[in-house]
């Protein structure tokens, strides 16, 4: 048995009911697992052609290599297939105990492959694997079915991760969801699951995970749990939650997109979540092995009871002008039962609110729901509409576009004000966005290049905090001066230029996202918990992780080692994305975001990306994630450096393969806070390469010659 | 105390090994209500005691209900009863006092596997290890319990007799305190 690994990989062929095992060390030396090894096994799997809903897409569960130890925060499932959502990568991840049962159950990974001919569940206890029929529970919501499986099994330890009636119905932004509050959402990974008629996957465990060292390993994770315990994010996440966090974003007015804000009233005050908090809250509650407790349960008489954290709280809430709390406390919790990413609910309904306000859409279009701000009816009856797919809903269940494409047939073009609606969505590359708005420069940065238009994959949180500082509802003044001066002294630090730190600056904003996003790749890899990093200024990092790694597994792992496979692992994916159609033009934030001002709370007024100013914050990132300048594809070197010559090949027979151009400096890959300089001089290059077209041309023969050679 | 045969037989075992009861013996103290179902407790207990990550061979188990969704977790865990009915019942006599830490101790080598300890329990505290067939209960890991150390809730804590007695009441004095002052000042604090 392999220390801390399971040390194989599950892979159930749905179509033809068979189990193929798969040894884990085919990936894990290379890519760690979770994410990673994930990543590696959908670009094994899918490309281009392939249809998401189709039986040749695959969904992969995976756990990493301290999953279900006692390395804290150690419950994390990340969750990866093509998203019918945006057809690129479709990523989540979900907490709770599944993948530390999955784990003990001797497994590391479990992909779902083919398409059942009638809906059956994955049954997993210890080496058992079973298909069996789900029948008796499709159609239920995600906490009746896995109640009635645990009852049939009569034992309350399986864990299941399961689906929805929207995941059943393929709702394109379906989720996936294990026990009360757990959701893997946002790339509608619960709609393949639905299309491969698979509702769970169920596990019970007691093998055990093997430790090499135990008496180091105990050591190495009793150090981790202390330093969280020892921050001052800790003190308050472990208390409150991200309440407080929650609130400021409203207040600075981060947490709305597009128009949703544009023509609202202040928010402050009208939705105070501390407030329902104490009113319906009962227990501080968390994953397996997490000293933290971000999340809160609620039991709201007459709705019932259900777990909440992170952004539910001002999604369907805030951004909808939904001031009633137990109506938006019901939403959220049909969400959750009903298998649906709420971000994507909220957005799309958002969406929909601003396309009435500006009178492009009426009842005629909306099944007869008027679409004004807050409209309780309205929300409820559409979000049924799209779970159960009829009418107008079955149309927005196909996502965005399809539903921009439906609208712009029915709306004459004058009356859209010569546009498309779709001209009015907020998504990158189809996907809904995160309410928090392209108006923050590193924010619009992270929306661009990241993987799922949100923060999860990329993100720059020193800007997060420095803007939301002067309105943090917890901090007196002096807190807030301190900690804005922390994190700026970190922004220059990483950024290179005091534009990094500076919220109306552009310069060295990329570094700062490419940072967090090589941070957040290591917990992803091992299976543990993102916001124990410096994304939620917990600060555990690499150090950490190559301790208890090399404790545990009984050889000596390198903090840069774990670097570095976070950085194969964002190539490879980018390389996946790339084949599949990805290119610079594709990260961006909506049109309609550009050089709108913030317009409310603190920053009203402010800020406000520009085009120039987004390019130049692309340029930068590239340039020190080692990707082509034009087409954002990595170069053949960078492939190479991180070991993946196969995707180079793989690029390269398709035709696609950049080569870094030999005047191209590397310095930045090796040296993010440099870049801004190194971007400097290029544009500069790039300005006299204009003035002299006949040197220009003798350089591009010159690349090519060495292309062909090559 | 009430005569009850039971009670009897073990009272007589703990007797005869000469034991004086010592208020100062650290005990186990669960506070039900503060326990959030991390499980921390038992991935550090399994690591501990047997060298591998493994919930389902702790000696402490968090026991959850969540009838109607409304989550309730219990860490159940040996309560080293001053008058063990595991101890007495034990046909192999295979569990006895630690008189260095007070807890009852399982000897393996007598253990016969029998799981009359898992049944007689009150508490269902002792569990029958999947691995190795024999049973297995809480021993304060030799006087400084792991889990505690890991509760960042503080649902479980580590404390004497006399400590034991007054944090409950201590926690409602707290509570009435709070109250008080919040009367006094005219709204909450």
């Amino acid at each position: 048995m392999s220390y801390l690994y399971g040390g194989k990989i599950l892979r159930v062929d749905l179509t033809h009911g068979d189990i193929k095992i798969v040894p884990t060390e085919r990936y894990a030396s290379k890519y760690v697992g979770g994410r990673g090894t994930n990543a590696r096994m959908l670009y094994e799997t899918i490309d281009g052609k392939t249809d998401p809903l189709g039986p040749d897409n695959i969904v992969a569960f995976g756990s990493g290599p301290l999953t279900g130890t006692t390395f804290p925060g150690c419950s994390r499932t990340d969750v990866m297939c093509k998203s019918p959502v945006t057809n690129l990568i479709g990523n989540c991840s979900f907490g709770g105990d599944w993948s530390a049962e999955l784990k003990n159950a001797g497994w590391d990974h479990v992909v779902l492959e083919g398409r059942s001919p009638h809906p059956v569940y994955v049954y997993i206890r210890n080496d058992k694997v079973e298909i069996r029929d789900a029948r008796p529970y499709w159609g239920l919501p995600n906490y009746e079915a896995q109640a009635a499986i645990r009852e049939d099994l009569g034992n309350p330890n399986y864990k299941i991760v399961s689906i929805g009636p929207g995941g059943e119905n393929q709702v394109t932004f379906a989720s996936v969801h294990s026990n009360i509050g757990n959701s893997g959402s946002r790339t509608g990974n619960g709609a393949v699951m639905g299309s491969k008629n698979c509702k769970a996957i169920v596990v019970r465990g007691t093998q055990g995970i093997a430790v090499a060292d135990p008496d180091a390993f105990l050591e190495a994770c009793a150090e981790a749990h202390m330093h969280i315990r020892g921050t001052d994010a800790y003190a308050e996440y472990h208390e409150i939650g991200l309440l407080a966090d929650e609130l400021a974003y409203v207040r600075c007015g981060i947490e709305c997109g597009g128009d949703a804000h544009e023509t609202a009233p202040s928010f402050d005050d009208k939705f105070n979540y501390s407030d329902f908090w104490k009113r319906y809250g009962y227990k501080r509650t968390g994953c397996t092995g997490c000293p933290v407790h971000c999340m809160e349960a609620y039991n709201v008489p007459g709705i019932g009871a259900t777990i909440i954290s992170c952004e539910l709280y001002p999604q369907l809430g805030a951004e909808l002008r939904n001031y009633d709390e137990r109506f938006w406390y019901y939403v959220v919790m049909q969400c959750h039962k009903q298998g649906l990413d709420n971000t994507s609910v909220a957005t799309i309904l958002q969406w929909l609110m601003t396309l009435w306000e500006l009178g492009i859409i009426d009842e005629s279009i909306t099944d007869g729901y008027r679409m004004e701000w807050g409209n309780r009816e309205a929300i409820e009856g559409t979000f049924w509409n799209i779970v159960n797919r009829k009418g107008f809903g079955n149309v927005l269940a196909k996502g965005m576009k399809a539903a921009a494409d439906y609208m712009d047939a029915k709306i004459p073009l004058e009356k859209r004000g010569g546009k498309s609606t779709y001209y009015h969505a907020m998504q990158v590359n189809n996907n809904p966005m995160y309410g928090i708005v392209g108006r923050f420069h590193g924010q619009a940065l992270a929306y661009s290049v990241g993987r799922r238009s949100d923060l999860i994959s990329d993100l720059d949180m020193s800007e997060f905090l420095i803007v939301s500082a002067p309105v943090y509802p917890i901090w007196d003044d002096a807190t807030k001066k301190a900690y804005t001066e922390a994190e700026q002294a970190e922004a220059l630090r990483l950024g290179g230029t005091p534009e990094a730190a500076d919220p109306d600056g552009y310069k060295g904003k990329a570094a700062l996202v490419h940072d967090m996003g090589m941070t957040i790749g290591l917990p992803d890899t091992v299976g543990t918990c993102k916001w124990h990093t410096k994304f939620l200024y917990m600060y555990i990092d690499a150090p950490h992780y190559a301790k208890a790694l090399t404790a545990g597994l009984g050889r000596t792992v390198e903090p840069e080692e774990l670097v570095n496979a976070s950085l194969r692992m964002r190539n490879l994916e980018r390389a996946l994305e790339c084949k599949m159609g990805r290119r610079r033009d594709n990260d961006t934030i909506p049109e309609k975001e550009f050089d709108k001002k913030v317009s409310h709370g603190y920053w009203k007024g402010k800020l406000g990306t520009s085009r120039e100013g987004l390019e130049r914050m692309k340029s930068e990132y590239y340039l020190i994630r080692g990707w082509d300048l034009a087409t954002g594809i990595p170069y053949r070197e960078t492939l190479l450096e991180y070991g993946l010559d196969d995707v180079a090949a793989d690029l390269a027979s398709l035709g696609i393969l950049p080569e870094r151009p030999e005047w191209l400096s590397t310095q930045a890959m090796k040296e993010p806070s440099l870049a801004h300089i190194l971007m400097d001089e290029e544009e500069k290059r790039q300005r006299e390469a204009a003035k002299a077209p006949v040197e220009k041309e003798e350089k591009h023969t010159s690349e090519a010659d060495k292309a062909t050679t090559a | 105390m009430a005569d009850t045969s039971v009670a009897d037989a073990s009272m007589k075992i703990v007797r005869d090994e000469g034991r004086e009861w010592v208020p100062e013996y650290g005990r186990l103290l669960v506070e039900p209500e503060k326990c959030t179902g991390c499980r921390t407790c038992e991935l550090f207990c399994s690591l501990r005691n047997f060298g591998e990550v493994n919930p389902a061979r702790a000696r402490i188990h968090v026991v959850r209900s969540q009838e109607d969704n409304i989550i309730t977790t219990v860490p159940v865990v040996c309560q080293q009863c001053e008058d063990p009915l595991c101890m007495a019942m034990c046909p192999a006599g295979a569990l006895s006092r630690n008189l260095e830490t007070n807890a009852v101790v399982v000897d393996h080598d007598k253990c016969l596997g029998c799981r009359t300890c898992v049944q007689v329990c009150p508490f269902g505290a002792p569990s029958v290890d999947p691995r190795t067939g024999k049973s297995e209960k809480c021993d304060l890991c030799g006087g400084e319990p792991v889990c505690v150390k890991f509760c960042s809730q503080e649902a479980l804590k580590f404390v004497t007799a006399e400590e034991e007695s007054m944090t409950r009441k201590r926690d409602m004095v707290d509570k009435y305190v709070e109250h008080l002052r919040a009367a006094s000042s005219g709204g909450t604090i």
